[in-house]
């Protein structure tokens, strides 16, 4: 993996405005082929750092490689960006907008008409075309805005939220293209709060906290630096237990499970004798890997 | 070059497709109707009927209020039916007189004889009918009007505020008076009538090689004022399209997947570039049908003395040297503003001063077509924000020394490129600070780190 040649390598890059650090020191590379999950709360740097990539702003300090070049103007038609927020214009037909949007990457006249119709037809849209954007639902402009990040072909996708706001159908159908484009070689930068889908879909990870990256590595790797130290329980009673701040860290209730993160140092088998001597129903009580979630508010309380 | 086109012609296309523009382009020569003879129309409008007055006449003359009276209701007695001819080209004033002795000059009079009281107490009679609404006021004319030259009559009305009736009945009662103080004089009636005949003045222009051109009828001063509007209308419309424009892209922010295409600045510039092409569509269709209707108007009415103001043979291109000037000018104070806001609402009362410099440039038209060649007039169109219109108005209406005009368009693109340098930076980041409206400090410090 890390021999082959990184498609965005970020040597010590460092951003402030004014004051504010927004990017400190952050070495990061990301591989062909690969789903690159950068993770983090707001105001982590997130977007700074995509927006250094994709060079809407230059950096204070660092270095930046795409391809293995010194990033150009040039290059940028070889990205394709999903910001956060994103809008479309209001009152253009969707069909115009793709089409204005695929002009400013340099696609070439011949291709665009064919390529917009099937890309609208792969995100069923294909009777949108002709309608004002201001007509479609949020889901809707948000398949078109998607489109406008991958009809010309981008070899390195940034998409920065791209799931938030859809609804199951829509976000499975996503889900889907961005493998398939995985397939393809092309390398995805995905930016997310969202743990449970980055466990999904994501390769590789860095996590990112007031500015600094606080851990990265392949999804399986951090997942088993941290061990197996989650317990998923089905219990009834016994809360008690799981207050006691020397056996667990941390709790996170689900449906009908409780998983528990195991306090450093702490013995499962302790935890199991004393649920059981405070009365509690145990059901379930099963040793997993920590859910990405966990990693994650471990990390930034461990990191305040 | 072709991300700079696609840029360019987006703009173009999506506003010259819209309704608005469709509509802005029949409303623009109806506001400009509206803009010159509105005003004047209601100002002169007077609702409520004929004024009521009362004429205490001390000289015990009756032929003085005869003729008063006989001026009052008849208006001038000279004054010639205005004709088609005149009444198209007759300047604004001339209109607004017009219209105003059409809706505003009826009188009804009445006499009234002191009859042995004194003058107090008939004033106090008419001055309790003037409260009882019966009456709405009353001219006193002393007993010596008709032999003293510093005798003084009075006018005693509710509404001292309206000017148009006062000047009607002083002007009237001038005619009067004059008249019956020649006729005591021993001059003849028919005579009198003859030799005091008004005379009327008629207008010639004189170019700039000391030529003397057609006779001007008063349409100089409506073209001029219309050029003016046009370029005044025109540049804040759209400077506004511009605002609206940067702060749809910022808030729905469209620019970020913009800048990750193109650079800030070609961005920018296709923008600017696309709409002043819609302007200038826009103004052409206008000049077009200006040029349609009258050439129709002469056809159509047979008026062989209508006479289209001669305009210097180069005005296209200076129209189009300042209108885009100014266009520039404008339409950057707007983008770097668009960029500095975060919402249309916000966006609109920042350019409130941008909108007070350029009415300011408007008004300032005023004084340059009254006198075109003045100090005040080449200064104020050397300053780039007032050229466009002024140095348009004075090209028009007495061309100044080409010198002039170089050096005006000269200042305002040197000022035009700065602003442009200094819009773009601002722009850059502005465009993708959300959350709340930038500071200046915080503008200033942009500039320096961008």
């Amino acid at each position: 993996m890390s021999n082959s040649l990184a498609t965005v390598k970020l040597e010590q890059v460092a951003k402030r405005f004014g004051e504010f650090a927004a990017v400190s020191d952050l070495s990061i590379s990301v591989y062909p082929g690969r789903i690159y999950g950068l993770l983090g709360p707001n105001g982590a740097g997130k977007t700074t750092t995509i927006r250094m990539i994709v060079n809407i702003t230059a950096p204070d300090s660092g270095r930046i490689e795409l391809f293995g070049k010194q990033i150009t103007p040039a290059l940028q038609d070889r990205i394709g960006y999903l910001p956060e927020e994103r809008g479309l214009y209001k009152k253009m037909k969707v069909g115009d907008q793709i089409r204005f949007f695929a002009e400013l990457k340099s696609v070439r006249k011949q291709e665009l008409g064919r390529r917009i119709d099937f890309w609208l037809d792969r995100v069923k849209l294909t009777e949108w075309k002709n309608k004002k954007a201001s007509e479609l639902s949020k889901g809707m402009q948000q398949k078109v805005q998607f489109i406008t990040a991958v009809l010309h072909d981008p070899d390195l996708l940034i998409l920065d939220e791209p799931f938030s706001g859809l609804d199951p159908i829509n976000l499975e159908l996503l889900k889907e293209i961005i493998l398939e484009l995985k397939g393809a070689g092309k390398t995805i930068i995905f930016s997310t709060h969202q743990m449970e889908i980055a466990e999904r879909i994501c390769d590789d990870i860095c996590l990112l906290d007031r500015s600094r990256k606080v851990l990265e590595g392949s999804l399986r790797d951090v997942k088993r630096s941290f061990g197996r130290n989650a317990v998923a329980l089905r219990i009834a009673g016994g809360d008690g237990v799981l207050r006691d701040q020397s056996l667990v860290s941390a709790t996170t209730h689900h449906a009908d499970e409780i998983e528990a993160l195991l306090a450093p140092g702490a013995d499962v088998q302790v935890l199991l004798r004393e649920l059981i001597k405070a009365g509690a129903r145990v059901e379930k009580f099963e040793m997993i890997e920590p859910s990405l979630h966990d990693i994650f508010i471990a990390r930034i309380t461990e990191n305040q | 070059m072709s991300k700079f086109l696609a840029i360019v012609k987006r703009e173009y296309v999506q506003r010259v497709r819209t309704r608005m523009f469709v509509v802005l382009t029949i409303l623009g020569p109806v506001m400009l109707a509206l803009f010159a003879v509105v005003p004047g129309l209601l100002f002169s409008l007077k609702t409520g009927g004929a004024t009521r007055l009362a004429i205490i006449d001390e000289t015990g003359d009756a032929k003085l209020y005869e003729r008063f009276r006989t001026t009052l209701l008849d208006g001038d007695d000279f004054e010639d039916h205005p004709d088609f001819a005149s009444s198209i080209n007759a300047n604004t004033r001339d209109r607004i007189e017009q219209a105003g002795s059409s809706l505003a000059g009826s009188f009804s009079t009445e006499r009234v004889d002191l009859n042995g009281r004194s003058l107090d107490e008939v004033r106090r009679d008419l001055n309790r009918r003037i409260a009882a609404d019966e009456l709405d006021g009353y001219v006193v004319l002393p007993a010596d009007i008709l032999q003293n030259p510093e005798s003084k009559p009075a006018y005693y009305g509710r509404n001292v505020g309206d000017v148009i009736t006062q000047s009607q009945i002083q002007e009237r009662l001038n005619l009067a008076v004059n008249r019956q103080r020649l006729i005591l004089a021993g001059v003849d009636e028919g005579r009198l009538n003859s030799l005091s005949r008004p005379v009327e003045l008629e207008t010639y222009p004189v170019n700039e090689k000391g030529e003397a051109g057609e006779r001007d009828s008063g349409a100089g001063f409506l073209m001029v004022f219309m050029v003016g509007f046009a370029i005044y209308l025109t540049i804040l419309m759209y400077g506004q399209v511009i605002l609206g424009a940067v702060v749809e892209e910022k808030e729905t922010r469209i620019a970020e997947v913009l800048f990750s295409s193109v650079n800030s600045f070609p961005l920018m510039m296709g923008k600017l570039i696309g709409v002043s092409l819609v302007a200038l569509t826009q103004l052409a269709i206008w000049g077009a049908a200006f040029i349609a209707a009258t050439t129709w108007l002469l056809g159509a009415s047979g008026v062989q003395d209508l006479k289209i103001p001669h305009l210097p043979p180069l005005f296209a291109v200076y129209f189009l040297l300042f209108f885009l000037l100014g266009y520039f000018l404008y339409a950057s104070l707007y983008a770097l503003i668009g960029s500095m806001v975060t919402t249309t609402q916000e966006g609109g009362q920042l350019a409130i001063p941008v909108v007070l410099l350029l009415v300011f440039g408007f008004y300032l038209a005023f004084p340059v077509i009254r006198s075109p060649s003045s100090a005040l007039a080449f200064w104020v169109s050397m300053v780039p924000f007032f050229a466009p219109i002024t140095m348009i108005i004075r090209i028009v209406s007495q061309t100044p020394p080409l010198w002039e005009i170089v050096l005006s368009l000269f200042i305002g693109v040197v000022t035009v490129m700065l602003l442009l340098w200094l819009t773009a930076r601002i722009y850059r980041v502005g465009m993708l600070m959300y959350g709340k409206r930038a500071t200046i400090p915080e503008v200033v410090r942009w500039l320096r780190h961008s």
